[in-house]
């Protein structure tokens, strides 16, 4: 049995451009700028204390040069930040979970149901002041293999654990 | 001691005691490496080391060596196990009691090793595995071979019952498949890699003069260099001929190195074919005997290279889910020839067939090796620009022929085969890489572009099984979708098992 085109390219198959992915919760948004807001700020509370500590000449003279550097960096960050947004969906579908992400380098991962080894549902503070929730998947395979899905409304986060768990457990 | 029955519980054999005490040692030893040559260099120019006089110094070791040996006995007086009708029982600990309970059907591999002080008195260590940490590795450190093998062959024993009743016939069925000649040694050593080598003494000599940086200093082999580099600095040629004779000197270390290391793990290296599983024994200060169990390979890569081809020299490296780091690189059979490679091939994976059409990466790939290349070039420039002044730019003559021989052959040897079954991606731009993987042992997918490969409609299709990721470089993004619409169709619609 060799392998060939029109086996492969056989419509039967279940396509992954038929598959509607859907976006992670407008909320996380306003996460991933908290985030990166407290990444510039502690960036320039460092120079700035630099500033005012560092007696060293060549530090002084090039102040606003490196502090220019740090704050375009910060705000290039945060602008990709913000558009990449737009690039993290996810969909569950019947046998597998996919989950989309990266602006620049953009993956797209699958991992079927069946290989998942355990779930795993996880809120850290500033998710539970806006009602969302992560979804860890792990799988047997090294740490490229697992998932992780950022930014779902907690309810179907709960929603998606359930229906995963039981599958898992239904199958051994 | 030798005993067959395993139902009750015993200790190791006595000699355990000398295993315990000698690797404790070792390990003490190792510990205060640093102290130890501070206290002998401190001797030797003092005669003293913090106001104690050499007596009192041998009797604080020998002390030491005491309360250690006291200790190894307490240690083995400890150590019980028995094997019980569905579990692995053991009970170790002097103050802290540990009791460890295994159940048969939850060891993931057992395998005998013999370091080189067991060597000298005759016992193996018998290694249980079981799926999960590092830490859930149990060893049992002294046993007659005998006993070994016996207690190996129970711990198996209910797997194999439960299953089907051929046990007997692995029994039967151990044919010597494989066993290497000092001949292919010595040629696999001499067609290493030596930059690895290379690399791993330099390491090695950074990392001790680091260590004692002031001693190296006292010796002043700075000047003593010079005032033999001196002698003919004068000239041009001179200089080249200092750095010839440095790159000769460096290149034979390493080949010399490499031969030495290949010999020391590979020491009668042997395959031997069970009737299911496949066992590889080899080295020479540590022995190890581990078995390959089909069903739990998650990849096999082969490789070669120009040289090794040339004589024949495949290595083939088996990669397993649920093997621990340490013994991970010990998976690893080389110097088989291209037929043997093939007959364990075909003894691994069942129906496993090269015979298929290859298909080739996108021309985009050679772009990004020649970029890679170019990025490589800038660095190195940078660095001898830095080191050796900006008359270096003659470099770049060598350099240039290089890339181009590296994006040539880079893309030369990219393709990739899919069937029903397997995965085959090849690769490699020195080393000639094969990587097989079977399809229902995937456990993920994963299809990556960057922003500047979507306006080109590439995509690379990275594979993930339990043990690695494999990665079908730069491919049409259609073509790539239906790989990956097809792998997942494969892995989801057969019920069959990853392991």
């Amino acid at each position: 049995m060799s392998f060939t085109n029109s086996q492969i390219f056989n419509d039967a198959l279940p396509k992954l451009e038929d598959v509607k992915l859907k976006s992670i919760s407008k909320r996380y948004l306003k996460i991933i700028i908290l985030n990166k807001l407290a990444m510039c700020a502690a960036f320039s509370g460092v120079l700035i204390a630099g500033k005012l500590f560092i007696e060293r000449e060549a530090f002084q003279d090039n102040f606003w040069f490196i502090f220019s550097i740090v704050m375009t960096f910060c705000f290039v960050n945060f602008v990709i930040a913000i558009l990449a947004f737009k690039k993290r969906k996810y969909a569950v579908r019947d046998h597998d979970v996919i989950y989309a992400s990266g602006l620049i380098v953009n993956s797209i991962t699958t991992v079927p149901i069946s290989r998942i080894q355990h779930i795993e549902e996880s809120r850290s503070w500033l998710a539970r002041q806006f009602n969302l929730a992560t979804l860890n998947l792990y799988t047997a395979g090294e740490s490229g293999s697992d998932l992780s899905i950022k930014g779902l409304p907690h309810e179907e986060a709960k929603q998606i654990n359930d229906y995963i768990s039981v599958r898992i457990n239904g199958n051994q | 001691m030798e005993t067959s029955d395993f139902s009750q519980p015993v200790r190791q054999s006595a000699k355990g005691i000398i295993i315990i005490f000698g690797f404790n040692t070792f390990k003490f030893f190792k510990k205060f490496f640093v102290l130890f040559l501070a206290l002998g260099l401190s001797l030797m120019k003092k005669k003293t080391f913090a106001n104690l006089s050499p007596t009192i110094i041998i009797l604080i070791i020998v002390s030491i060596l005491i309360v250690l040996l006291v200790f190894a006995i307490l240690k083995y007086l400890n150590f019980r196990f028995y094997v019980s009708r569905d579990d692995f029982h053991l009970s170790t600990g002097i103050f802290n009691k540990d009791n460890t309970i295994i159940p048969k059907s939850k060891i993931q591999n057992v395998y005998v090793k013999q370091n080189f002080l067991q060597q000298l008195i005759n016992v193996v260590s018998l290694n249980i595995e079981t799926a999960g940490d590092n830490k859930s590795e149990i060893e049992i450190s002294a046993l007659d071979k005998s006993t070994a093998l016996l207690l190996k062959k129970e711990l198996f024993n209910k797997n194999q019952v439960s299953t089907d009743s051929d046990s007997t016939l692995i029994d039967e069925q151990n044919t010597v498949f494989f066993k290497v000649s000092p001949k292919r040694l010595l040629l696999e050593g001499v067609s290493q890699n030596h930059l690895k080598s290379f690399a791993i003494i330099a390491s090695f000599v950074f990392g001790l003069y680091y260590e004692f940086k002031d001693y190296v200093k006292d010796l002043k082999i700075r000047e003593r260099i010079e005032g033999v580099i001196q002698l003919d600095e004068a000239t041009l040629f001179g200089i080249f001929l200092t750095n010839l004779f440095i790159v000769v000197l460096a290149i034979l270390f390493s080949l010399v190195f490499s031969v030495i290391k290949t010999f020391i793990t590979n020491f009668n290296l042997q395959v031997v074919e069970n009737q299911k599983t496949i066992e590889i024994n080899k080295g020479l200060f540590n022995k190890v005997s581990l078995s390959l169990t089909p069903s739990r390979i998650q990849n096999i890569v082969i490789k070669t290279n120009r040289l090794k081809q040339y004589f024949g020299l495949h290595t083939m490296s088996v990669k397993q889910a649920m093997v621990n780091a340490k013994q991970k690189k010990n998976f690893v059979i080389i110097a088989l020839e291209k037929t043997q490679v093939n007959h364990l091939i075909d003894k691994l994976l069942d129906n496993y067939t090269s015979h298929l059409e290859a298909y080739k990466p996108a021309y985009y790939y050679k772009r990004i090796l020649a970029f890679d290349m170019l990025i490589t070039a800038v660095i190195a420039n940078g660095i001898a620009h830095v080191i050796f002044g900006s008359n270096v730019w003659w470099i770049n003559l060598i350099l240039a022929p290089l890339a181009i021989l590296y994006v040539y052959y880079g893309f030369k040897k990219a393709y990739y085969k899919i069937n029903d079954e397997f995965v085959t991606i090849g690769g490699g731009v020195i080393d000639t890489t094969v990587n097989i993987l079977e399809i229902h042992k995937i456990q993920a997918v994963k299809l990556k572009q960057t922003i500047f490969q979507k306006r080109r409609q590439i995509t690379s299709v990275i594979i993930s099984t339990a043990s690695k990721s494999v990665k079908i470089p730069y491919i049409k993004e259609s073509e790539a979708k239906s790989i990956y619409d097809f792998l997942l169709y494969k892995v989801e619609s057969q019920d069959k098992d990853w392991m």
